[in-house]
């Protein structure tokens, strides 16, 4: 490594571009300050915090552009034991959230077409085909992203990451790191954590080789406790929802979600979690709701639909309807308890294999049957997302299940995570209004 | 069907006579799993690849339509009358539909029989082989509590080599193609028998055809390769056959993807693990697209193939990423390809029916 | 002097060509296919002769082409439609890479290597949402004929965004658009560049290289050729009048042209 090289991604990112990014979070939270609220709007104004949401991402981005050749870079999987690469020194790149963001910005249409012109099927999950065809185009709203040294897949989401990452491995010609986490149809059984654990291990050697240094053991069990904080104070903002009006709404949750996914283990992010639970609590101390006269309360289940964002809130907001709390936004925070700092590679081959997704429908249908008694919900909006088998395949079912033990409607909501091509706003506005006379008054 | 093989008895058949005999039959699902295993416990496995034709009513009230036609056509099988014959069923974690449909089995559904799922691991490191292993000896807990038999090891290795001396002769099979008096369509319903047969049964057909090799090759048409998971409806064959085309090796997660070889090991469930580790690649065991590619190419090279044609299943992922770039490996050895996709059903390959001829004929007279 | 005739039999249009020795259009006709397909593609030869005005017996060959193609008995040889359109084509556009053929049914990209043989060919999907039906089913929710369409979108100031991934969405999107008072012309636009996107996303899946022809019954629209020629950057042939409809008729009339010329060989 040269001292020019760290010398210029120190100047490029902690002086000119951070600072940059501050002022201008600066700049915006002032003006949230300032600005009055909007009366005609159905929800509360965004939490405070959000400015410094954007600024965390904007930094990660930033970081990942100017990162080469100083920095090594690793695109992993939103399941992947991360504390390892963060240990040594990789700065992580992560495809499904970049997919996310290209949703949200409505570029994921176009950058996924790339992928189709090159032949690739519409059929296939909406963030593969976003991540390919930008990495076969270069297309990016973000400016430009870092090409990886490795990467990390772990099956823990699904099996579509082992085809997809074999995509990128193909393409960047990079070595490939592969976490295969066997299914919990029951309960995990003990050579399953047990090969979990060795293919942790094994990946050890790998990924120092290609980060030039040796594992930091020290490093690795302050980057798992951290993480475990995080992951802490995340499960209590998410648990802030039961709270009557809820202060937060499923849409606040996807919203700053990112650091937990991206950046747990680091210290801001703590100082981050920590900063907003407070503000939720100021919320909760003075009866802000998320939704301005809050009427019903619901669970959602699956991915967001990343394009409609504003249009599911606002069309829900205007009937006072809330979406208090989200079975994914809940993945980040479950696993909290299974992280054992002081056993780094054991407890994470045990939290590494224990996602909700990874983990059989029944399993999901009790912990949506937890979450509609603890924060006391009336009804269920399952997205069914054609992008995400795993989490859409049962939701069929357990419709029907909730619908007739909890005696509340249920709606099975056909889109896509990121392809707008599977969503019509006529279609879902006459689907909504029903079900949302079907919650009653 | 052809004459010769009337000679192969139908499912139904070999089901009654082995319930007759006092043992068990399961259902299992695609792709891999260790056949030699349920043997040993007097369990006849009778594998499930759709069914092609059912009326897939059932199904669409739980599984969204965006699910692959196999798992939604299994899961009406499963759940309907005819499925009364098996004892258990069995599914291999082939990919997220499979691990979805055996996951709403066991919590949701609750079909009349128990369900037993294998995990199979995403690679053949020596760490995924001793997995593969304990996940063997794990079923073999589950199977021995149903059926209170405790077959011991070398029980269960004399069906482990009865298995292998079946895949060797499957292999034979294969190698003898273009010699044995059948034609497309034949000649792969004999090769899928093996996926009803007793390997003991299967040994004794595939020799008596064997037996009737020819000196010269039948082979008359366009060399072409096929691709996919499963030749359903198997009429696929008598197309190909009409458009000029003859499929002289295939690379079908049914046929070519379980050419295995014997394991080499001699504990009993690290021998099978090594066995299905040892197939030729295939996408859903995580197999990298170069070593598909290789493999590939290496098949048209011994092959003589002219084309290559990859006839794939909607919805399945495992088998939609991989055309793209090994589209783009054959077509650097100026191998032209093709993609069709169908739901198993003689109406859904109609429609591409003019694709494979435009694709074949144009080869043809170019 | 021995004529040669081109029948291609497609899903929606039975066209019919003949060429005298020196490759020059002689007689012509197109009716649609109907279930009768042997008897439109006489009626259509005879009509293609009667133009001409030639005796039977002048004609020395008869190829067809087109998803028809061997229904058709009193033929003499056939060829796929990629064959018969790279021939026709390459006879109006020799520097022709790369062809969109839009027909009722079916889209087609085919790619040309320098010499003129196909290298690479796509199908659009089996969805309705990838052909010419597509635009003449929008028509008919806007209460327009086929014949319509090309007047209206010349009104058109501005398209309304249709995805247009499946023939089923995309009328749910036509009928709210035109709920929401949307103009027919701009909902009509709107469906044309939908069907243009997808033809240029086919033609980048064969890896498209110019020069670009763009061929099929489609193309008698000007306003579909004007979209999708903006689209690919400006360059690309349109065979003139309603030739476009007949080029893979041009290429199997030559190729009987050059089946009797090996013959004689």
């Amino acid at each position: 490594m040269r001292l020019t090289d760290a010398l210029r991604y120190y100047v490029n990112t902690r002086v000119m571009g951070w600072t940059a990014i501050r002022v201008n979070r600066l700049y915006s939270e002032m003006k949230t300050r300032f600005r009055k609220e909007r009366k005609d709007s159905y929800t509360a104004p965004p939490l405070r915090i959000s400015s410094r949401t954007k600024e965390m991402i904007a930094r990660h981005y930033l970081d990942g552009r100017f990162a080469k050749p100083y920095r090594k870079v690793a695109w992993v999987t939103s399941g992947a034991p991360v504390e390892i690469l963060n240990a040594l020194g990789f700065h992580l790149f992560y495809p499904e959230n970049h997919g996310a963001i290209c949703g949200v910005s409505r570029t994921a249409e176009e950058i996924s077409g790339e992928a189709e012109d090159a032949g690739y099927s519409p059929d296939i999950c909406s963030y593969a085909r976003t991540d390919i065809g930008s990495a076969l185009s270069g297309k990016t709203p973000v400016g430009k992203l870092p090409p990886p040294d490795i990467l990390v897949a772990c099956t823990n989401i699904c099996q579509t990451v082992l085809y997809w990452y074999g995509f990128l491995a193909h393409h960047f010609k990079v070595p490939l790191i592969l976490i295969d986490t066997p299914f919990i149809y029951t309960e995990a059984s003990d050579h399953s954590i047990e090969y979990v654990k060795k293919q942790l291990e094994a990946a050890v050697p790998i990924a120092e080789g290609v980060a030039g240094k040796t594992l930091d053991e020290r490093k690795l069990k302050d980057f798992m406790y951290k993480s475990r904080i995080a992951m802490d104070l995340w499960m209590e903002i998410l648990g802030r929802g039961a709270h009557r009006p809820t202060p937060i709404s499923a849409f606040d949750q996807f919203i700053h979600m990112a650091p937990i996914v991206e950046m747990r283990g680091h210290s801001h992010t703590i100082d981050f979690y920590a900063a907003m639970l407070k503000e939720v609590d100021r919320r909760i101390a003075h009866g802000i709701g998320a939704v301005k006269n809050e009427r019903k309360r619901l669970l959602w289940d699956n991915l967001p639909i990343w394009h409609k964002f504003r249009f599911l809130s606002e069309t829900l907001g205007k009937h006072g309807v809330v979406l208090a709390a989200s079975t994914y936004t809940n993945a980040w925070a479950e696993l909290a308890p299974m992280i054992d700092p002081e056993k780094p590679f054991e407890s994470a081959a045990r939290a590494y294999l224990h996602p909700m997704l990874n983990r059989g429908a029944g399993h999901k249908l009790n912990t949506m049957r937890r979450m509609i008694e603890k924060y006391s919900l009336d009804g269920v909006i399952l997205h069914s997302d054609r992008s995400c088998k795993p989490y859409s395949i049962g939701q069929m079912d357990q419709r029907t299940l909730l619908m007739s033990e909890y005696g509340i409607p249920a709606l099975l909501l056909e889109a896509d995570h990121c392809d707008p091509r599977y969503f019509t706003d006529a279609r879902t506005t006459t689907l909504l209004m029903a079900f949302i006379e079907m919650l009653g008054q | 069907m052809h004459e010769a093989l009337t000679s192969i008895p139908c499912r139904r058949e070999i089901i009654r006579a082995h319930k007759e005999s006092g043992g068990r039959v399961a259902a299992v699902l695609p792709i891999h799993y260790p056949r030699a295993l349920f043997r040993a416990f007097q369990i006849l496995p009778v594998e499930l690849w759709g069914p092609p034709e059912i009326d897939p009513q059932y199904s669409k009230a739980h599984l969204q339509p965006y699910v692959c036609p196999l798992v939604h056509n299994a899961l009406s099988y499963i759940t309907g009358p005819e499925s009364e014959v098996f004892d258990l069923v069995a599914v291999p974690h082939t990919c997220d539909s499979l691990q979805g449909l055996c996951s709403i089995l066991t919590d949701l559904i609750l079909p009349r029989q128990p369900v037993f799922p294998i995990y199979l691991p995403r690679g053949r490191r020596e760490s995924d082989a001793q997995f593969l292993a304990n996940e063997f000896h794990a079923l073999y807990r589950k199977l021995e509590a149903l059926t209170s038999l405790s077959p011991s090891e070398d029980e269960v290795m004399a069906c482990i080599l009865r298995e292998e001396d079946a895949d060797e002769v499957l292999a034979e099979l294969n190698r003898k193609r273009k010699f044995l008096p059948l034609c497309q369509r034949d000649f792969y319903h004999l090769l899928r028998s093996r996926e009803y047969l007793p390997a003991e049964r299967f040994c004794e057909l595939a020799k008596s055809f064997l037996a009737k090799a020819e000196n010269e090759s039948r082979d008359k048409g366009l060399p072409i390769i096929l691709s996919g998971i499963v030749p359903e409806p198997m009429s696929l064959f008598e197309f190909i056959e009409r458009a000029g085309g003859v499929v002289v090796a295939d690379d079908l997660a049914c046929c070519g993807r379980r050419l295995y070889g014997p394991g080499e090991d001699n504990d009993v469930f690290r021998r099978m693990a090594k066995s299905i580790l040892s197939a030729p690649p295939d996408s859903t065991r995580g197999s990298s697209i170069q070593e598909r590619a290789d493999h590939m190419v290496r098949m048209v090279k011994m092959s003589g193939a002219k084309a290559v044609l990859f006839y794939c299943m909607k919805f399945c992922e495992p088998e939609l990423f991989g055309h793209p770039p090994l589209r783009d490996e054959l077509n650097k050895i100026n191998i032209p390809t093709l993609v069709i996709e169908s739901e198993l059903s003689e109406a859904s390959l109609n429609p591409s029916v003019g694709s494979l001829e435009l694709f074949l004929e144009t080869i043809l007279c170019g | 002097m021995i004529y040669t005739a081109g029948i291609d039999v497609g899903s929606t249009y039975v066209k019919a060509i003949i060429l005298n020795e020196n490759g020059d259009l002689v007689g012509s006709a197109i009716h649609s296919t109907g279930f009768l397909i042997e008897e439109t593609s006489k009626n259509m030869l005879e009509e293609a002769r009667e133009r001409a005005g030639i005796n039977s017996a002048d004609i020395g060959c008869i190829t067809t082409a087109g998803f028809g193609r061997s229904m058709v008995s009193f033929r003499n040889t056939q060829v796929t439609d990629l064959i018969a359109q790279s021939w026709g084509v390459r006879a109006l556009y020799p520097a022709t890479h790369t062809i969109i053929d839009i027909g009722g049914q079916t889209m087609k990209a085919i790619r040309l290597d320098d010499g003129g043989r196909v290298m690479n060919f796509r199908l659009n999907d089996k969805c309705a949402a990838g052909s010419g039906t597509f635009l003449e089913k929008t028509a008919h929710y806007l209460g327009y004929g086929i014949e319509e369409i090309a007047p209206l979108v010349e009104r058109s100031t501005k398209a309304v965004p249709i995805s247009g991934i499946c023939a089923v969405f995309a009328e749910s999107e036509v009928i709210n658009h035109i709920s929401q008072g949307e103009k027919p012309e701009d909902i009509m636009h709107g469906a044309m560049l939908s069907l243009t996107e997808r033809s240029v996303s086919l033609m980048k899946q064969v890896q498209m290289q110019p020069e670009f022809t763009l061929v099929g019954g489609i193309m008698r629209f000007p306003v579909m050729a004007r979209v999708l020629r903006e689209s690919l950057g400006g360059a690309a042939n349109v065979p003139p009048e309603n030739l476009a409809q007949f080029t893979g008729a041009i290429g199997a009339a030559l190729l009987a042209r050059r089946h009797l010329e090996k013959k004689t060989d």
